[in-house]
Formats: C-alpha cells, structure tokens, sequence
C-alpha cells in the first residue's frame, strides 16, 4: 500500500519576518517544515513500523525551494518524494494537484497537518478528500489501522470523539498524535540521495475563481510603547495613538 | 578556485569566489545545523540547572542521546561507524552546542580532542576496537595532557611511560583539569618514553578499568561546572604494547594536530554563545525602560551591540573561511592533519578571536541587563562564567598569539612561505601616497592592505633589531599577532561582503573593522616605533600608523548597524 503526505514549508518559528512595500517578504526567512505536517510524517512512519507494508510517499505543491522541506520529511524517514512546481493560489488548487498525485500513484491514505502554522487555514485536507471523494477525518489525535480500517480519535466541536473509518480516507494530524524524531546524520545523509521527482504544474484555479491581486496586508512593527503606569491613562493614550497615528477608524 | 595556502593571508587577497561564507552552506549541513540546534534547544538548555549541579549520569546521558543522532559521528570514518562528514559539519554542530555552556565542553572533550587522536593516529585495530563505541558514545573520551607542573609548556610533562621486556610499557604520572575525567571510558594519555637519546613524549590509549587509573575529586570551578574536570592520577598501569598511539616519540606532533583542530571548533562555540549574548542584549534593551524610555535607544547601548555585531560579523566570517579552506584541501586529497596544519596560523588566531569576542559579548551582555545580569536569576550570569575557560584552554591566549608570528616566521625560514621579499618591499609601498577611492568597500580593502603592509614593515623591523632575539621579545610579537588577526578576520568580512552582494548593514560592519582594525595598527606602530627604531625612522613609523586612520564617521555607523541589531531581535544574518 501507499501512503501519501502532503508537507508544507513555513518560516521557522525563531526567523524574524521581514515587511516590504506592505507585503510579507519571505527571501530571507529560513522555511522548514511545518511543524503540524512534522506529525503527520512522524504517523506514517509509525504505521508502518507497526507491522504495515507500505511505502511512504511526501508530495508538496508550490515553490522549488520545497525541495528542501521534502528532504526533510525524506530525512525523518519517508522513502521518496513528489514535488509539483507552480505557484498556486489557493488550498484547493493545492488539494487539486495533490489528488492528482494521489490518483497517479494509486495512494491508499492520505496524512497532513490539520492546519497550516503560517496561515492557520484548514482547508487542505478536507479539500484533497473533497477532490478524491474519499472520506476524511480531521484533527486526529489517535490513530490505528487494522486491516483496511483506520481507528482513532479525534477532536470535534466541544470534544473528543472514536472514529472508525474504511480506506482510502485523508487523516489530517495535530499535536499529542505522536512525538515527531529527530532526522538523525545518517539520516539526513541518506536523504540526499533519495528520489525527489519535480515536475512542473500550470498555473490553475479552482473552477470559477480568478485571480484579482495577491499578497499579504502587513505591517513592520511601529516600535511605539506607551509610557504610562495608570491603566485608565495608558487605555485614553492608546485609543488617541490608534486614532491618529495608525489611522484606525474606531 | 581556491583560497589562498595557509599564512599567506599578509601576502594577498583571494577573490571573493573562493572563501567560504555561511551563507552559501550546503542544504545537507544546514539541515545538520537544524538538529544540532532543535537538540540543544529541546534536550539540553531545559536541564541546564540539572547538568551545572552535576546530577548523576545525566551528561552521560545526553552525551549518548546526542551521539544517537549521529552527532558524534561527524568526523569518523564510515568504515567505524561514522559519517565521515566535512569538517563543516563538525563546526556547524559545535556552534550549535555554544549556547549550553559546560555540555559543549563535554562533548568536545569526547566527540573533537577525546575521539581524534585515534581518528587520525590510530592503528587499524585500535580504530577498530574504539571508534565505533566512541560515536555511539557507550564510551566516553578524554584528552589527557596537561600535568600539575606542565600547561603551556606541555612538552615538560612529567608522567612516565618505561618500556617493558614483553613490550609493553608500565604508565605513571598525574594529569590536571580533565575534561570528562568523571566518567570518561578512555583516556588519551601523554606521557615521556625514556629512550636512549632521552625522554620522548608518545600517546597511549589507557582505559578507565585497568588497574592503578584512577580520578581526584571534582574541581570546583567559576564556570562550566556542569563539565566534568578532574585529575587523572595513573599508578603503575600496565600498558599493552599495542595501545601506544602512533609510535614512540610522535606525542608532540599528535598532541598538537589534535589542538589545531580543538582551536577552531572552540571558536565555533564560542561563536554560537555570541549569537545568543547579542540576541539577549538586543531583546533586554528593547524591552528595558529607563528615562522614559527603551535602553536601547540610548547610544551607549547601541555602541555595544554594534560593536559585539561587527565583531561577530567578522571572526564568524573568518571561522567559516578558514574551514571552508580545510575542506577545499581534504576534497583535493590531503589528509585532514595535513590540511589543518597548514592553517595552523588562523587556527590559532581563530582561537584568540573567537574566545576573546565571546568574552567581550558577555561581559557587555551582562552590563546592558545591570543588576539582573549580575543576579544569578538569568542565564546571562552563567554565559559570562562559562566564557572565561576559553582563553586558557586549547592553549592560552598567550601562547597561541606567540604561535602567530612564530610559526609564520619559521615558514620564512623553511621557504614555505614569501614573507622575506614582502618584508623587504613593505616600506617602500608604505610611503607611496593612497589612491583616492570613492567606493566605501574599496577603501576598506585599501585600509587592510595598508594594515597588512604596516605589519609586515614593523615584522621586518622587529627582525632586523632583534635578530635570533625576537622570540624574547614577546610584547612585540603578541602586538604583530594582533596585527595579524585583525587583518585576516577584516579581509573575511570585506570577502563574504562582497559575496553577498554588499548589503548595506554587511558593508557598514566591515568599514567599522576595518577602522577599528586601523586604529588598533597606528596604536601599535606608536608603540613599536621607538622600540624597533630611533629618530627620524622612528618617527616615520609611527606616522605610517596614524596615516591608515580612515576619515570615517563610526559613530553613524555603529548606530545603523545598533538599529538593525535591535530591529532583528539579534545577530544580523544575511539569509539561510
Ligand atoms: C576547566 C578546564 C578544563 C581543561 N581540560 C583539559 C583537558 O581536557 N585536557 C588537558 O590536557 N588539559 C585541560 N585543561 C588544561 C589547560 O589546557 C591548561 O590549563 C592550559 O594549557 C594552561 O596551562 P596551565 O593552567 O598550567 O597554565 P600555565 O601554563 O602555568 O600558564 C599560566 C600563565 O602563564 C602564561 N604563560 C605560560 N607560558 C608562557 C610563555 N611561554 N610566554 C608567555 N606567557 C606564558 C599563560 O598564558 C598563563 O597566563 C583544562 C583546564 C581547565 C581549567
């Protein structure tokens, strides 16, 4: 069987995020793996430690410069990776290229992060169950897999609940899941040589959706601090601060 | 393209092409770097109070968990269960490991001078036997040279190894201040042979179990104390015959191979503790109000994390031209001793750098955060205690700045290195007048050739006055060292500036070497010049060294650099 996951690359959590012209300038961030798809890597290795007979397959959607991050899933322990280049704009142009993937390999499950840790969107993994028509479940925290059905649990509005679900099915993966390793030297080594097959994708959208500008509202720090020990003068100042200098209508 | 051989960095200057900057790391050692780091960040500092207590096992421990990861593998052949990784590998995980204080002096003590001297000197069966539990670290290394009575002189040591009739050799002696002596496994122990042409020093692999080993208390130390340090007394012990390292008489050459490699991977650490300093520095000043306002934006504060930015820019520079330079050698096919000892010269000025920037980071580190740096509530206490270790062992700061000049001189001698001719044409380029140049990059490369033809002018004073004499005239040449140093680590700076396509802040801290690097020449050149001359040649002397003073605005400039520093949160990178 095949298992497939779907990584992405977010700056590290220590890189300091640079503002240019309004937009989020990324050039020089260090990006890495997000940490939310860490476990789903981490969960496919332990299926497959646990007796199952499969090979693990990491797939990401986006800039070349993903190859690194693919190469840090291969250094965890996956065994080869599939990179579709193109700069894609939304999830589920994204879930679109990574379900065709998922056709063209014949994948039987599908693992990533319940939500991205730059974004915080949830979307891709219940749009690649969407564009596979398989089921998902999402915001796993316990998982098993006996024969072609997966238990666990996951989180649900207000709690936790059992699952039960048959293959193929998308599991989207969150902390306490599991304790993601180290991509230990040999490993790492070991990596380097492992298959990465890139292709280039066309820029596609979703049916129905145009693209009409894109980037990110952000702004560099101001570095103001209110200098005020009373509460009640320092909420007044901020309110006149927010007011005048960062023209927020209130 | 390579870089230039090693101890011709007063002699010229390579294109910017051919030195090695940490921004153009290979992926594979970044991801290196990033375990290294996730590992110290998730597996040590949150123990730290644990290890500095010197809880039971612990470093042990995490010695083992490290070298699970292949940590301690880097540089250990595959054939024993290493990585056999370039040498940049080995620097990326010492950096990495800076930050923890006495574990990085642990695992040094094992992974760099405990495991080497087998890498490189061991027999095939000694190899064999010991490497492959060193890199797993079942088993634990140490370095055993310095005795109660021999430090720097450790050519004087004391310990005795007398041959047997059965070939083996019977071992007595005491070492002092081991590293790692508390529970390391296996010892690399110096010790004279009596010869019939006298006592020659040789290496022997001597394990803790054997009878007559044994250890002294722990030290109690002003910093690194979650390092084990402790005395390793040898009483009678018999030592099989092949468990001598090398052979009879090659102790010096082993003992100071396995140091050259130990200088640059202490600057390495002391390279990452910087970088924690400064991040501290900048966050603290940020965040401390005094007068209405953060601390930071008063420019005595700026001043110090400029100047311990510009200095990091620099010797991190330096550190990763000079191994970049090892490894170009290795993957030409010298052999790793080989390469090292060829840049011996900017191993040990690496050394002094490194150690000496690391000191001055702590030290403005703790002064930026007042009262609660000297408290020992914050980390900053114990960075600045932990420093200081770093410039007295790997040989002191004093004896590694005499290595400087001496071992380029003794080059001279032997042919190796054209510092004769240059010497001789230094005074006449001195005087001729300085081409005017507009480019603030290309006048910071004329002030260091100006420094460079400065040292070599006072080097060949200093000869001609004191003749055989020199080596007694220390003052002088730890002030050529000093020379030296600053002119290597400026020309890094200029180099990866450039490579980097010259951004700003990047071009800003080289001009601030440079200068500082130029007013520390013309100070020098006043002091040498009535020692090394008198008169009329005195007083050109001594004007040569104010003339290299560039007319430059520092203050503007370090309150950019201060401003970028504290806008990033810490050191200035120039991408990944
Ligand atoms: C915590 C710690 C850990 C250590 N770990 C190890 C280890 O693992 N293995 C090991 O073998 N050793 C180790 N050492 C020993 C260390 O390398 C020595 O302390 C060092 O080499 C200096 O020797 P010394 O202490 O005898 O000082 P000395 O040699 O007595 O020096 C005293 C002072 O005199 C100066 N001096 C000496 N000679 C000259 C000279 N020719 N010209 C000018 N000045 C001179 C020195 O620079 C110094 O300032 C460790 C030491 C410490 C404190």
């Amino acid at each position: 069987m095949k298992i497939l996951v779907a990584v992405r690359q977010v700056p590290d959590a220590e890189s300091r995020l640079e503002v240019s012209e309004g937009n989020l300038d990324l050039s020089r961030a260090s990006l890495v793996l997000d940490g939310m798809d860490e476990y789903a890597v981490e969960e496919a290795l332990l299926l497959r430690e646990a007796g199952l007979e499969a090979e693990l397959i990491a797939v990401a959607v986006g800039a070349a410069a993903l190859e690194e991050t693919l190469r840090a899933a291969l250094a965890m322990g996956l065994d080869r990776a599939r990179l579709l280049v193109g700069e894609l704009a939304d999830p589920l142009a994204v879930a679109r290229a990574v379900a065709e993937v998922a056709r063209d390999e014949q994948a039987d499950l599908i693992l990533t992060g319940s939500q991205q840790s730059d974004w915080d969107s949830q979307a891709l993994g219940p749009a690649i169950a969407a564009c596979l028509g398989w089921p998902q479940v999402s915001w796993c925290h316990a998982l098993q897999l006996d024969g072609g059905v997966l238990r666990g649990r996951h989180d649900v509005e207000g709690g936790s609940a059992a699952f039960e679900v048959a293959l193929p099915a998308v599991v989207t993966t969150q902390q306490g899941l599991n304790e993601p390793r180290y991509p230990t030297l040999p490993n790492i080594r070991r990596s380097r040589s492992k298959e990465v097959r890139s292709e280039s994708i066309p820029v596609t959208l979703a049916d129905g959706w145009q693209l009409v500008a894109q980037g990110s509202a952000a702004k560099a720090r101001l570095g103001q601090r209110i200098a005020v020990s009373d509460p009640q003068e320092a909420a007044a100042e901020l309110l006149s601060w927010l007011e005048q200098t960062a023209k927020v209508r209130l | 393209m390579n870089d230039l051989p090693g101890g011709h960095f007063l002699l010229g200057r390579p294109e910017p092409g051919a030195v090695t900057i940490r921004e153009a790391l290979d992926p594979e050692l970044l991801q290196i770097e990033r375990l290294a780091k996730s590992f110290v960040q998730r597996e040590i500092l949150p123990v730290m109070d644990r290890l500095e207590n010197q809880e039971q096992g612990l470093a042990q421990d995490l010695l083992r968990r490290a070298a699970a990861l292949g940590l301690a593998g880097t540089e250990v052949p595959s054939a024993y269960g290493g990585l056999d990784l370039p040498k940049l590998a080995s620097l990326l995980v010492a950096e990495s490991l800076g930050p923890a204080g006495g574990f990085a002096v642990t695992f040094g003590a094992h992974q760099s001078i405990g495991a080497l001297p087998l890498v490189y000197f061991g027999s095939e069966q000694q190899r064999q036997k010991y490497l492959p539990r060193l890199v797993s670290a079942e088993w634990v290394a140490a370095y055993a040279l310095t005795e109660p009575e021999s430090g720097s002189d450790a050519q004087a040591a004391r310990a005795q190894a007398t041959l047997q009739e059965d070939g083996s050799f019977l071992l007595s002696g005491t070492k002092m201040w081991i590293s790692n002596a508390g529970f390391a496994d296996l010892f690399t122990v110096f010790a004279q042979v009596p010869t019939a042409q006298g006592p020659r020093l040789s290496a022997f692999l001597v394990e803790r179990s054997w009878p007559g080993v044994s250890t002294g208390p722990e030290e109690h130390k002003l910093g690194i104390r979650s390092s084990s340090t402790r005395r390793l007394i040898l009483d009678a012990v018999p030592v099989p015959a092949d468990h001598l390292l090398g052979q009879v008489g090659q102790g010096a050459k082993i003992a100071f191979n396995i140091l050259n490699v130990g200088r640059y991977k202490l600057a390495a650490g002391a390279l990452g503790a910087t970088k924690v300093a400064l991040s501290q520095a900048a966050g603290y000043a940020l965040q401390r109000q005094q007068f209405g306002r953060p601390i930071g934006r008063f420019g005595l504060i700026q001043e110090k994390l400029a100047q311990i930015a510009t200095r990091l820019f620099a010797v991190e520079s330096a550190l990763y031209r000079l191994v970049g330079a090892i490894d170009a050698r290795i993957v030409a096919g010298v052999p790793p001793i080989a390469a090292t000892e060829e840049y011996a010269v900017e191993c040990s000025a690496l050394k002094v750098l490194g150690s000496e920037l690391l000191d001055f980071a702590v030290d403005e580190n703790l002064q930026i955060h007042g009262g609660y740096g000297y408290s020992a509530d914050l980390p900053v206490e114990r960075a600045y205690r932990d420093s200081r270790i770093n410039r007295i062992f790997e040989g002191t700061n004093e004896i590694n700045r005499l290595l400087i000049p001496g071992l380029l001189l003794r080059r001279a001698e032997r042919g190796t290195l054209p510092l004769l001719p240059a010497l001789r044409e230094a005074q006449a380029k001195l005087l001729e007048p300085p081409r005017p140049v507009q480019d603030p990059l290309g006048a910071a490369a004329q002030t260091i050739d100006s420094i460079k033809g400065l040292t070599l002018l006072l080097a060949g004073k200093a000869l001609q006055r004191f003749g055989d004499q020199l080596e007694e005239r220390q003052e002088v040449l730890a002030r050529l060292a000093d020379l030296c140093m600053a002119a290597y680590a400026a020309d890094a700076a200029l180099l990866r500036t450039e490579r980097l396509g010259r951004p700003e802040s990047a071009v800003a801290m080289t001009r601030i070497y440079a200068a500082e690097a130029a007013a520390q020449a013309g100070a020098v050149a006043g002091e040498l010049a009535p020692v090394l001359a008198e008169g009329d040649e005195a007083r050109l002397l001594q004007r040569a060294g104010q003339r290299l003073q560039p007319l430059l605005d520092l203050t503007a400039l370090r309150r950019r650099v201060a401003l970028e520093v504290l806008d990033r949160g810490g050191p200035l990178g120039f991408g990944s």
